[in-house]
């Protein structure tokens, strides 16, 4: 399993942990039931805080990726992919809804807004 | 308590070579009759000692050793033992040699004489020191340094010459007094002493702050 | 969780300096970094904690026993290092581990001459022949040789070159893979500390200026840069300290996120424990 973790970052590196077990979840390259390292040995191999790494787990926890078993330690849950992209899908809502509000602020048409998307959408 | 012993006499073990040599040069000198070997008792142990108080000071042992289980309550004691441990042998060590300087010398040994030199010998030393650890421990090496050199070679002259210019006659009258009294005498007077100092040195001890 | 060291409402009192109402706590598994300016207490509050001095009010618990009470029983499962304080130099390696096993019931002797092996350290030279990070290294190795529960660590990484600094760290992430071990390190190069240390208590002037997780220090705080004008709108209560250089005001701030709601300053930068020390030391309110 391979973390990469950016110091210089704005985002903690507790979330920049989450977000990268949290998508090797649902990319199926952590499969439900799989053993996650300890959150010691994690925090080892990582250079950061037992804290740092205990925030990550518990925070997937409290989100439903990964659920844990006393005295042995963090396992991959079995997600439901409807919620989890239910859940994607109401985030890129909030994303858009922003994006209107900016619109609307400045006078922007709502086809341009359209037309960016189809560019960047294409580009990636 | 035995770690801490081993410590003291792991940090001698330094020093043996050196001894061994002016050994052997007193061994000589006192073969030409020109000086007596049991002068060498309270130089090589007090020598041997100040070196493991010079050495505990510059690193800071005495403090690092409260960090240890057992080590303020012990540490005192430890001393005293290594010290006493030191005599001992240091005693049997100029014993030996002595007999057999005699041995060469005479081809004969005064066993009466030279056993009761080194049994005062080996009380002094012992006194010697016990006055010294207090001080010591009271004001840090530095500071005793000079005032313990300077007891120490006075009480080592007087010594030196008292053994010179004492004749036999005396010698037997102590040896025999010795025989009579003192042999029991002197060694609890030794102990109550050491006592004593091993109880003032520790109550400094462990009042201490580093 | 259980607290493997507690400290409360420390004081001492030398002639010319004081440590006053020191209090904190050290949870079972975590690593807490006590960082200040050299003389600000943190060897006095150490020592304290270690017995080393003794005369001071204030209560210390280790293990949840009293540290003078119960002084031998606690010390049995500390492992310490600390700043000039150690075996005389006349000694080598293999006396200190002679002489450890018969003063710890749970000396590991091999595990002693394993940690030589792995730092090549040579195992019969004199203390006083080694360089000055062998030796701090061999320091580190004789603390952990009889399997401590807590480490106490004063200025244990100051002297080590980068490379060295890396292992002995390592060794230190190493030992607390065992949750019932802790770490209380001190040092007054911050960077050390960051990212490895779960919590930061931070001494000053003999008094505690902060004790928080590092997590909290370095992702919550921050330093805003703004102009003149910029500052007098910001409320004395938002911002802990300011210093004024030549071309900016820098703010420090306990919480980026509440700040970025109130005021419509965007020039926040994240903050280092060096930052932290600095402004809060030199700083003004």
């Amino acid at each position: 399993m391979e973390i990469i973790i950016n110091n210089s970052s704005e985002i903690p590196i507790y979330e920049q942990i989450k977000n990268q077990i949290k998508t090797k979840i649902i990319s199926n390259e952590l499969k439900a039931g799989e053993l996650l390292p300890s959150i010691r040995s994690l925090a080892k191999n990582l250079r950061c805080s037992v804290i740092t790494t205990k925030n990550a787990y518990e925070e997937l926890q409290k989100e439903g990726y990964v659920k844990t078993i006393p005295s042995k330690g963090f396992y991959v849950s079995e997600i439901n992919k409807e919620l989890v992209k239910e859940e994607q899908l109401n985030k890129i809502q909030n994303l858009i809804d922003n994006a209107i509000n900016v619109a609307k602020i400045n006078d922007i048409e709502k086809q341009n807004l359209l037309d960016m998307i189809d560019i960047l959408w294409e580009d990636k | 308590m035995l770690g801490l012993i081993k410590k003291d006499l792991f940090m001698i073990k330094d020093s043996i070579k050196f001894l061994i040599i002016i050994l052997l040069i007193y061994s000589i000198l006192a073969y030409q009759n020109k000086i007596d070997l049991s002068f060498l008792l309270p130089f090589i142990s007090v020598v041997l000692m100040m070196t493991t108080f010079n050495y505990d000071s510059y690193n800071k042992w005495d403090a690092y050793v409260t960090t240890l289980p057992m080590g303020r309550k012990n540490s005192v004691k430890a001393k005293y033992l290594a010290t006493l441990f030191i005599i001992a042998i240091s005693t049997i060590i100029i014993t030996i040699l002595s007999f057999a300087i005699d041995y060469f010398q005479t081809n004969t040994i005064d066993y009466k004489t030279i056993l009761t030199t080194m049994f005062l010998c080996f009380f002094s030393t012992s006194i010697i020191e016990s006055f010294m650890y207090p001080v010591i421990y009271k004001f840090g090496i530095e500071k005793a340094r000079i005032g313990i050199f300077i007891v120490v070679f006075s009480i080592a002259f007087i010594g030196e010459f008292a053994t010179k210019h004492l004749n036999f006659s005396s010698f037997n009258k102590i040896y025999v007094f010795l025989n009579n009294y003192w042999i029991v005498i002197l060694p609890i007077l030794l102990i109550l002493i050491l006592y004593i100092s091993y109880k003032i040195s520790e109550k400094i001890y462990l009042k201490k702050e580093f | 969780m259980d607290n493997i060291l507690e400290v409360n409402n420390l004081y001492k009192k030398y002639d010319s300096f004081e440590l006053k109402n020191i209090s904190f706590s050290l949870p079972k598994g975590m690593i807490m970094g006590l960082i200040g300016e050299n003389g600000a207490g943190k060897t006095t509050t150490i020592k304290a904690i270690l017995n080393i001095i003794n005369k001071y009010e204030g209560e210390i618990k280790i293990f949840n026993l009293d540290n003078n009470k119960n002084e031998d029983k606690i010390k049995k499962d500390i492992g310490v290092v600390l700043d000039d304080m150690f075996f005389p130099e006349i000694l080598t390696p293999n006396d200190i581990n002679n002489s450890m096993k018969s003063i710890y019931k749970n000396w590991d002797f091999n595990m002693f001459n394993d940690y030589l092996k792995k730092f090549s350290l040579p195992s019969n030279k004199q203390i006083k022949k080694l360089s000055k990070g062998m030796r701090k290294k061999l320091e580190i190795i004789t603390a952990l040789s009889h399997h401590p529960k807590l480490l106490i660590l004063d200025e244990a990484t100051s002297s080590l070159d980068p490379i060295a600094r890396r292992e002995v760290l390592d060794i230190f992430q190493e030992f607390i893979q065992n949750e019932e071990c802790s770490i209380l390190i001190s040092s007054h190069i911050t960077t050390d500390l960051e990212h490895f240390a779960d919590y930061i208590t931070f001494i000053n002037d003999g008094k505690i200026l902060l004790s928080k997780t590092c997590d909290e220090l370095l992702e919550q705080y921050g330093i805003v840069k703004c102009t003149k004008n910029e500052f007098k709108k910001i409320d004395k209560k938002d911002y802990l300290k300011y210093q004024k250089t030549k071309y900016e005001y820098q703010v420090l701030i306990e919480n980026k996120k509440e700040f970025r709601k109130k005021y419509n300053i965007n020039n926040i930068d994240r903050t280092t424990l060096e930052d932290i020390m600095i402004l809060m030391i030199k700083g003004e309110k």
